[in-house]
């Protein structure tokens, strides 16, 4: 299929396209005669690729409110969340073996902590409220003198509900330390992340939902502390000793490089992206909601502007999907990880019913959003919804 | 999921979806919209003989493209209990997965309740 025959994008919360520029200095990367180096190596050639390296690490943690000597590389979000949890989990074992998380954190955070339940672990799983939103008093109330971490995503992928973690980590500190991980793979480029200010421990991010490349991704660990101590992690794997130790293997410079320049990218026209995603948003909920019967999932007031989740009344979840796909690129609430389709657990957990939760669609903004591209995908849902229940006789 | 071309073009025509109404329309259901599947049939017959046809189908594509099927074919057939097809000659027919058969099973179901209807009141 060639681009102009291709549906909408309206998925940039599942991945974006890699920026133009980050694309071209990756290749300039790839190609280079001097830059090809091994960045451990002691020689000019490593010392060449290990400065990109440096550099790139900056820019991540110039975006993010971190010191570039707490960004530790990784293969993506997925791969950060399991260091740190099980990272954290393994560490300090002998101080505590109880977790907190919640019911709506992505699955890289869940299967750990189902793993570590299978090991032994105790996991408390703080329910949101009905818009997705976690009172910081549940964390206070879930702490126990073994708590050895919280862990809670900054933007809920599925929702884009924006949980007050200052406060949550206010009340880490104030429980002796206990460590706090957030999971942040939604939130650069889309709204403002302040690691040292608001007390994390352990932040995960991703390159490829802020237009870097797939398969690159930090984990960012305090080097202060909440309560004034470093954190502490076993790694995951083992052989080099790259990373300070906490992630062996050869370094993929041009990977870092496309990173570093996608998140000073994203850093760099934040405000700007912000207020114009904002509209669209606003464009398109102005717009299915008067299709009738469309509710929206999470709470609207806590919610990133990038994003929107919605649930059909009056029709099936998998007929609404295939009808879209053709004219639009958008995600389900359900995990189709089968034949039969698995109603979302995050919209489960905030008390949609499995139909409504199985009709739900996520749109995700992003710079290639037009307002043409809104109004598209307003008139298709408006003329399949219509089919649809009229289909199904409702 | 990928669809085979035959649910495709039905899911998307939908032709006969509907209600008749009127002399000689007979009417069954079977499933439910709370567990995900529920399917309407309605028909018209004459001597017999079904003149018409039309369905509602909330549920997956292959539910929808099955009972489209379904309605399109009965026209012109006598009326009797059984579909055009086997239940497995459907699930052939319109590449429907494993998991999924009993979809299929409530299609049956609410022609079946269709043509009892049709017979008992004629």
């Amino acid at each position: 299929m060639n681009a102009a025959a291709m549906p909408v994008y309206l998925d940039h919360a599942a991945t974006t396209p890699v920026d133009a520029r980050v694309a071209a200095r990756m290749a300039e990367v790839l190609k280079s005669e001097s830059e090809f180096g091994n960045p451990a190596s002691s020689h000019d050639y490593g010392d060449t690729a290990g400065a990109l390296i440096e550099m790139a690490r900056a820019q991540v943690a110039a975006a993010v409110g971190a010191s570039a000597n707490e960004v530790v590389w990784t293969s993506g979000a997925t791969e950060a969340n399991n260091l740190a949890i099980f990272g954290v989990a393994q560490y300090y074992r002998d101080s505590g073996r109880h977790i907190i998380t919640t019911r709506i954190e992505h699955k890289s955070v869940l299967d750990p902590c189902r793993e570590l339940e299978r090991r032994g672990c105790r996991i408390t799983y703080l329910e949101p409220d009905g818009g997705g939103l976690l009172n910081p008093d549940q964390v206070a109330a879930a702490l126990r003198p073994d708590t050895v971490l919280v862990s809670i995503a900054h933007v809920n992928n599925e929702i884009g509900v924006v949980q007050d973690i200052a406060a949550i980590g206010a009340i880490c500190a104030r429980h002796g330390g206990v460590r706090l991980h957030v999971d942040a793979a939604q939130s650069v480029g889309k709204c403002a992340v302040d690691f040292a200010a608001v007390g994390v421990d352990l932040l995960s991010l991703s390159a490829h939902k802020a237009y870097g490349p797939k398969g690159a991704g930090a984990l960012v660990v305090s080097q202060r502390g909440a309560a004034g101590a470093r954190v502490h992690l076993v790694p995951l794997q083992f052989g080099g000793g790259q990373e300070r130790g906490l992630r062996a293997g050869t370094l993929a410079t041009h990977q870092a490089v496309g990173m570093g320049m996608a998140f000073a990218l994203a850093a760099g026209q934040l405000q700007e992206e912000i207020v114009r995603t904002r509209q669209l948003q606003q464009r398109l909920w102005e717009g299915l909601s008067a299709i009738g019967g469309v509710l929206r999932n999470g709470n609207a007031q806590r919610c990133v502007p990038h994003l929107l989740n919605v649930s059909f009344e009056g029709v099936e979840g998998e007929s609404l999907l295939a009808a879209v796909r053709p004219h639009l690129a958008v995600s389900t609430g359900s995990a189709c990880t089968s034949s039969l389709a698995e109603p979302s657990f995050v919209l489960r957990a905030l008390g949609r019913n499995e139909r409504l939760s199985e009709s739900s669609l996520r749109f995700g903004l992003g710079r290639s959003s037009s307002e043409r591209d809104i109004d598209t995908a307003i008139a298709v849902l408006a003329r399949e919804v219509a089919r649809l229940r009229r289909i199904a006789g409702a | 999921m990928k669809y085979n071309e035959q649910t495709r073009r039905y899911f998307e025509t939908a032709a006969r979806a509907g209600a008749l109404s009127g002399p000689l329309v007979y009417r069954g259901a079977a499933g439910n919209r709370e567990y995900g599947t529920w399917v309407q049939f309605d028909v018209q017959t004459v001597s017999g003989i079904l003149e018409d046809a039309s369905f509602l189908a909330f549920g997956c594509p292959h539910t929808i493209a099955v009972a489209a099927w379904v309605a399109e074919q009965a026209v012109g057939q006598p009326a009797i209990r059984r579909l055009p097809d086997s239940v497995q000659g459907i699930s052939l027919r319109f590449a429907v997965p494993v998991e999924k058969l009993g979809r299929l099973l409530i299609i049956e179901d609410a022609w079946l309740a269709t043509i009892d209807s049709a017979m008992t009141e004629a």
